[in-house]
This record gives C-alpha cells, structure tokens and sequence, in this order.
C-alpha cells in the first residue's frame, strides 16, 4: 500500500500550503494620503468591541475606536480598519503594511525602542476587587483570603509582588470572566484586574465592586513604526487634547465605565432563560453551526486517516504496520489540548507562518480521533476470523484482494458500532477546541457569560444544546444499526 | 489409472518452535489418485495438508505440484493455489455473500470468466452438489451439511486438479455426513486427484486408492485401504485403528 503513504504525505502538505496561503498578506505601499491604514485587535472589551460583521463600523466599538472616530472627524481624516491578533499587529506596523496599530498597546521603554507613540489617552492599572456585599474594604483586610490573579497581567505583577505584605493566598485564572464569577459565588474573596475591563464588566452586571484605586498604571496609546508616520501623530495628539478639553472625552469614557449610566443597563434585560436564548440567538445558532461544521469535517477527515492508519496496521511486513502504530500511539497518548495547542500555537513557530485557527482544528480531530478509528478499523479486520483468510487465500486471491473482497466487509460491518461511537465523541470533543478559540459551543458559552455573568443558565443551554446533538446522532445510530441486522 | 505424478513431496519437515510437527514426509500422488490420511490427534495430518498449498511454511523439503516446486521462493503462489482446492473442516464461507456469489467471487476476481459464465457454472456445480435451488441463500440460512457442499462447489469453481479435503465431515451432525460424502465419492469417481484427511473409515474403505497413517509426523504405514484395514503392520497402526473401529 505505497498509496497509503502518498495519502497521508499529500495530506500534510496540503495542510501546509492551506497555512502557507492564509498567511501571505498584501504588502501595501506607503501612503501619504489622508486615508490612514489602521491595524486593531480582536475584541478586548472595552476597548475594542467587534460588530457583528467582525470589523469596527458601528456605534459600540469600544472607547479606543470612538476615541479614534471622534479624532478623525475632528481633524478631517478618514482611515480603515484592519482586525488582526496583537502579534500580527506588531509585525504589520514593522512591516509598514499599516501606518498605525490600535490594541490597547502600553507604552513600555522596549516598545519605545521600535515604535513611535501618540499621546496617551488612558491608563490601564490593576484594582481590587469584591463581591459586592463583600466585608472587605482594602488590600489590608485581605489576610488569609485567596485573591484571584489573571495569568500574564499586569494585575498578576502587582498581586504577587503585595501579597507577602498583605498575607493573602493566590489562585491563577486564565480568563476574567470565571475569575470574576469565582468572586460573586464566594469561591475566591477578591480579584486584582485591569480596572477599566474589571468597570466595564461591572456596569454589565458583574455584580462586584472596586475596593482600591489604580496600581502599576501604565498609559495606553497608538503605535506607528519608529519615525515613519509623524503626522498621524501630530493629527491624533492635536485631536485627542481637543477631545479632552471638549469633554468628548469623558463622555466616551463614561459611555462604557462611567457610574451615571446612558447606555444599555443590562440588568433590566430578561434574564429568564427563554430571554437568554432570545438574546443571543445569532450568537448560539452561529456556535451550532461551528460545532456541527467541525465535527462534520474533522469526522471526515478522521475517518480517512483513521482508516488508512488501519489498513496499514494490517499491512504485511514491518515497515508499514510499524508507522501505524507509531502514530497510533502517539496521537492516541496525547491529551487532544495539548494537541492542539501544538498545532495552532507550537507549529507556527517552527513553519513560520500562522496557521488559520479552522485548520488548526480539524487537523487537531483528524489525528487524534483518527487515531481511535486506526485502532479499531486496525482492530476490526484482525476480529475477521482467520478462516476467512484462509478461505480466500486458498482460492487464489492475493493478500490484497483478499482484504478487500472477503475481509474489509466483514471487518467493516464490526466496526459500525465503533464507529457511530467515535462520532459521537467527536462532537463532544469539539468543545476541547474552544481552548484554542474556535467560536463553537462552549467557547460561545464562555463568551455569552463573560457579558451577562449567568453561569448556570448559559452553561445549562449550552449542555441542553450538546445533549440534543447527541441524542439525535444516537437514535440515528440505533437506526443504522437496526437496518444492519 | 493414469501413471503420471501429480504431487510429490520430499522429506518435508516443520517445526513449531521446538515443536517438531511433520518429521520428513515423502509422498506421490498420481493423477486421478484418491489418497486418504488417517492417524491419532495432534500427528501432523493438517499441518501436512496445509503445506501442500503454503498455508503454513514447511521448515524444509520440497513440494513439487503439477511441476510448480512451491518451496520456491520465485513461484507465484496464488497461480498456484487456483489450481488446488481446499475444503475445511469448518466450511469458512464468507458470510456476507450469497451462495453464488461464494462461489463465483475468485473466478470472476481472477478475472478466469465473465460474470455470466461463472453464474452459469456456479449452479452447475451447485447442482452436483444437490443444492442448485439454494443458489441465492445466504450462508447464515444453511445447515452444516449444505454449507460444506457449497464450500466444495466454491473450491470445484475454480477447476483445480487437486482437491484437499481436511476433516470435512467431522464438525457436521451425523445426519449430514452422508451427504457430503456422497458428493466427495462422485468427485473421485470423476476422476479428481484427491488427498483427504478424515475420521470415516468407511468412506476410505470404499473410496481410497491409497490409505496412509499418520504417527507423530511421519507416515508410519501406507498402503491399499485392504492392507492397512485388514492387515496392519505396525503397532500403532493396529493400536489406532482398534480404537477408532470399536467406539
Ligand atoms: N500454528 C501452530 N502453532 C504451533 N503449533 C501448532 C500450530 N498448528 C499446529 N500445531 C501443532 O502441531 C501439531 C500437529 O497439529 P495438526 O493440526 O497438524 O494435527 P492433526 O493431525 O491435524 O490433528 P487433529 O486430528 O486433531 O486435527 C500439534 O501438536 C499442534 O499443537
Ligand atoms: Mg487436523
């Protein structure tokens, strides 16, 4: 089976020019035009909010956009906007692709180094914070309590470096919105965040309060390569000090932190469950569609890997069946996060370019659900009885035309139960990809509650909405495996 | 009878391991030769058989069918095997196809005829082996008996011109043993080369050209069925076949 090889060879490549294509962005010359080429990051709330559309066109973009809108308007230029992650963002702006770069980006004396930055228009420090009938007033009543620190934060620098003085105890989150929720259900005492995320959050409903003021404040600017875009610099200073002294400034600034709120008091929404879904069904259906498209794919492209590592597992010889069961091993050992955090984050490193989050996740499925289905379809052609081999063989039929005609039906009809099995693992193992940020189920889950804080609501949805899946696939399963009979 | 050798089999050895199974075999079968091998549990009769079409690797010696030496490496032995069938004692159908399509998978695989030829000679065969109504049943729905004989009428479909039979009525109810030697009887007196591995001495009293017993991987005695059933010469044979005729 030399095609077997081929397969999978043509398989990996086919994978890398996917990567190799996604990455390739238009080099765009220089412009001195008044139309500037502004690079943002991914939402970031408050920050940077994206619209439906993943761009930055509406109302509700975050203070940093409408900073940058109300400037524009102000000293007459118009810009486009460019979504992009922060790393890209940092190389775009060395690379001149974009004249500026919108992030929440602090200005740190590396980053001088490189970059030119506009004035500053905010400053980003770490508070406390509290439940909000919480008894804690301060960092001096945090003795013994566990506090909450955000992994990589400047809020996690300042926590540990007070929390021998202070005598409090850590514990680590990777994202805000358990963190926060950790607080309010009285798992944690306090947390140390960002202030203005942390206020935002709070005006949305978190119900904590902010018991200390800013610490390790750093301010938060625009970015342009060192020395190539002066005047977008000179226009967005000029802009931003009318802006303050307009109080346009504080107005946006209290459109999304402020306490006299004019926007959207969130907690007059319904928040019954029927509400809920009502709310965010675009959001829901759009993570349904995600799972069931990935699930879908990633099964088909397990299946073909599962059953080429499966054939070749039952190979003659050493070599072949030797590479099946190496990579058998190997995918099947790996916890599937890990995985995938090899792929998505790990190999870019080493290729050189990114590879797109979609490709990262079937590719993430293909090898390790591929590597269940390899030992079972392996596994079911080995239960075949021997007999029929020798049957078979002693007919004439070569070793190949033996499997194909007398023993891979037989072996197959084995394998459905394993089969429709595996299927339904896939699905559920989807939800691991949410750790990479693809916007399925429960990363969707995790996004809804991040906003409305209903942990037990959300992640009841999104557990009905899995069980229906299932449910579905397993009648369909006892379905095929009547007819079977 | 013909005089020309068909099968010829020079000391043939094959070890298990440490296991010595066939002890240096040497035999000829002429064409059209019924040959029936009897002897105690466990002697080699299988492994014998086996080798003969390399279903098991023969430690050393040499088998030479039809003039094909098959402990040759460079043979081709799938060439070979078309042109010896192979009944065992559990039928080995393949379960998932219909009768005919049992029978006429390697012929027409083999790209020997069309599809519609080996129909054709499908329920020829299936009517010599009486079951030519029973052409579209699937294996599941066949009792022992009627599975064997399709089994016989799959091996016949290739046209070999040697049929290896190994205990090919010994997992059948006693009822369905007649049948299937009734069927193995026509296929000798056709004029089939045919080597049998069986328990039913009566069959190879009245059918054998040559009977030959197995002891601990040799052929300890060979001879017409009269010799060996009426007058044994070795010990064993006697102690053997005391046992077998008196149960
Ligand atoms: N694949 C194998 N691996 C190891 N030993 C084997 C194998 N096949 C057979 N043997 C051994 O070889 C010896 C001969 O077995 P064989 O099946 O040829 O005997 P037999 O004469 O056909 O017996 P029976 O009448 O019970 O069928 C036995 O001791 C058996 O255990
Ligand atoms: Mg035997």
């Amino acid at each position: 089976m030399v095609n077997c090889k081929k397969l999978i060879m043509s398989m990996i490549s086919l994978i890398t020019l996917a990567s190799i294509a996604t990455f390739a962005a238009p080099t765009k010359e220089a412009n001195a035009a008044t139309t500037y080429e502004i690079g943002a990051g991914p939402t970031f709330e408050p920050y940077q909010i994206e619209d439906a559309t993943g761009g930055y066109h509406g109302t509700h973009n975050g203070f940093e956009m409408d900073i940058l809108k109300a400037i524009a308007k102000h000293e007459n230029f118009t810009y486009e906007t460019k979504v992009m992650s922060f790393n890209a963002l940092l190389q775009a702006t060395q690379a001149g692709q974009i004249d500026a770069m919108v992030a929440g980006m602090s200005v740190t004396d590396e980053r001088k180094a490189k970059f030119d930055f506009t004035d500053a228009y905010y400053d980003a420090g770490a508070v406390l914070a509290v439940a909000k009938d919480s008894k804690i007033k301060s960092f001096s009543d945090l003795k013994g309590k566990t506090v909450g620190l955000k992994v990589g934060t400047t809020g996690s620098q300042y926590g540990e470096s007070v929390q021998k003085k202070y005598g409090f105890k850590v514990k680590y989150f990777n994202e805000s919105n358990p963190m926060w929720s950790d607080v309010k259900n009285g798992g944690i005492d306090a947390t140390i965040d960002e202030e203005v995320v942390l206020r935002y959050g709070i005006k949305n409903g978190v119900p904590l309060r902010v018991a200390s003021k800013a610490h390790s404040t750093t301010p938060i600017a625009f970015g342009t390569k060192k020395g190539a875009n002066p005047q977008f610099i000179k226009q967005f200073n000029s802009g931003l000090a009318w802006l303050k002294k307009s109080g346009k400034y504080q107005e946006i600034m209290d459109y999304y932190i402020g306490s006299k709120s004019k926007v959207k008091a969130d907690s007059a929404e319904d928040r019954t469950i029927i509400g809920l879904i009502k709310k965010n069904r675009k959001f829901l259906t759009n993570a349904l569609l995600e799972t069931l498209k990935i699930s879908i794919i990633g099964i088909i492209a397990a299946t073909i890997f599962g059953v080429i590592l499966g054939v070749m597992g039952i190979q003659n010889g050493k070599i072949l069946p030797g590479i099946s069961s190496t990579l058998i091993y190997i995918f099947r050992g790996l916890p599937m996060m890990v995985l995938a955090f090899f792929i998505y984050i790990g190999l870019p490193d080493v290729l050189g370019h990114k590879i797109p989050l979609f490709t990262a996740a079937i590719v993430t499925l293909m090898l390790n659900e591929g590597a269940y289905i390899g030992a079972f379809v392996k596994g079911g052609f080995e239960a075949v009885d021997k007999g029929q081999w020798e049957a078979a063989r002693s007919l004439g039929l070569s070793y190949q035309r033996s499997l194909w005609k007398v023993i891979a039906p037989q072996g197959v009809k084995i394998m459905v139960p394993s089969f429709l099995n595996q299927f339904i693992i896939t699905i559920k193992d989807t939800s691991v990809l949410s750790a990479i940020g693809v916007m399925e189920l429960t990363q969707t889950g995790s996004v809804i509650i991040s906003k409305n804080m209903e942990g037990f609501k959300v992640w009841a949805i999104i557990a009905v909405i899995y069980l229906i899946i299932i449910t579905a696939l397993t009648w369909l399963s006892i379905i095929v495996k009547k007819r079977m009979n | 009878m013909q005089n020309k050798t068909k099968l010829q089999v020079r000391d043939l050895h094959k070890n298990y391991g440490k296991n010595k199974v066939l002890q240096g075999i040497d035999l000829d079968v002429k064409d059209g030769e019924v040959v029936c091998m009897i002897g105690p549990s466990g002697s080699g009769k299988s492994t014998f058989l086996r080798c003969l079409n390399k279903l098991e690797d023969p430690t050393s010696g040499t088998i030479n069918i039809d003039g094909f030496d098959i402990s040759d490496k460079k043979t081709n032995i799938d060439l070979v095997r078309q042109n010896i069938g192979m009944v065992f004692q559990h039928f080995n159908l393949f379960p998932h196809l219909s009768v005919i399509d049992n029978i006429t998978l390697a012929p027409v695989d083999l790209k020997k005829v069309d599809k519609e030829t080996a129909k054709k000679e499908a329920l020829g065969y299936l009517d010599l082996v009486g079951l030519k109504d029973r052409a579209d049943s699937m294996p599941a729905q066949l009792s022992g008996g009627q599975k064997q004989r399709v089994a016989i009428a799959r091996a016949l479909a290739m046209k070999p011109d040697i049929m290896l039979f190994d205990e090919p009525t010994s997992a059948l109810d006693p009822e369905m043993v007649g049948d299937v030697l009734e069927v193995m009887k026509k296929l000798a007196a056709q004029g089939m080369t045919m080597i049998v591995v069986t328990h039913e001495m009566g069959f190879a009293k009245s059918v054998a050209d040559r009977v030959i017993f197995f002891h601990d991987g040799v052929i300890k005695e060979a001879g017409t069925p009269e010799e060996i059933f009426d007058n044994p010469q070795e010990p064993e044979t006697k102690n053997f076949l005391d046992k077998v005729l008196n149960i």
